[in-house]
């Protein structure tokens, strides 16, 4: 969503911080997508700059927007973050932003990056390799097999702070391993294709 | 980059007892835009994994892994392929 003037007049809330410090906490603690559910954060905003909870609710909306739109452009030098201001900005504030804004940008971006939308992630890999000696069907063998189990986690965007996992286990045969491994070199194959373009 | 097609399982020493890989299909993507980061180059591997149960049911799961993820998971597959050789 673009920034409004309502946006920039809400942030002019920032020049009763006490100090630059204050100024850069807000701003790092405004960027996480949760900013705007915590009523801790948003207490500690009225206390730190002695405004009401609805002018406090706004900064906090207007700099989780600035934030937000900075990381989704990628705005990684001054020139261009200073352009992103209305002209009759204070000009000291909108230094202030932008040099914070400077000094985050590499974080948040990866914070995002981090935090996308993907299907469940692989998080862990067990494998154990065994022979079968007998069963139930034939009394003597020597059949090597694998064990497999992979823990995969659901989309973190998703489940928040709880993350949910669940495991799959399964046998494979040294065919059915070999192909796997033959489907796995390929992908290998591809990307350093890629690398090297 | 689709790829797909195992034989049917050989019955002879399966046993019944664990889930069965049974197809194994893989995509190599890379993610150009998202609603938090407008341009992006991330890169990533998607594997759908097909395994048949005890009874014969058929379940997928699909994953998706970073590109440092999936050398791990590669180089577990070589060791794997390695040990098995050996017994």
């Amino acid at each position: 969503a673009a920034l409004t003037a309502e946006h920039f007049v809400a942030l002019q809330s920032l020049l009763k911080a006490s100090s630059k410090d204050v100024v850069r906490q807000l701003c790092q603690e405004s960027f996480s997508s949760s900013c705007l559910d915590s009523e801790s954060l948003l207490d500690k905003t009225c206390s730190s700059l002695s405004v009401p909870q609805g002018e406090a609710a706004q900064l906090l909306q207007a700099l989780h927007h600035f934030t937000r739109l900075v990381a989704f452009r990628d705005l990684s030098s001054a020139e261009a973050i200073l352009a992103l201001f209305p002209e009759n900005f204070h000009q000291n504030l909108k230094n202030l932003l932008t040099k914070i804004i400077v000094e985050h940008i590499s974080t948040w971006r990866a914070e995002a990056q981090a935090n996308q939308i993907s299907l469940p992630r692989l998080v862990d890999l067990d494998w154990r390799v065994d022979i079968k000696t007998s069963s139930d069907n034939i009394s003597r063998m020597a059949v090597p097999t694998c064990l497999l189990q992979m823990k995969i986690q659901e989309d973190p965007s998703l489940c928040g702070e709880k993350p949910s996992i669940s495991a799959v286990t399964m046998e494979l045969s040294k065919e059915t391993l070999d192909t796997m491994l033959d489907g796995l070199g390929r992908i290998r194959d591809q990307l350093s294709a890629v690398a090297n373009k | 980059m689709e790829e797909s097609g195992f034989r049917e399982p050989v019955l002879d020493a399966k046993s019944e007892v664990t889930g069965q890989l049974i197809d194994f299909q893989w995509k190599l993507g890379m993610a150009v835009s998202s609603d938090s980061c407008r341009s992006l180059k991330y890169p990533y591997v998607a594997v759908m994994l097909k395994v048949a149960d005890h009874s014969g049911q058929v379940s997928s799961k699909s994953i998706e892994m970073t590109i440092p993820q999936f050398q791990n998971f590669y180089k577990q597959f070589k060791e794997i392929a390695a040990v098995i050789e050996t017994v």
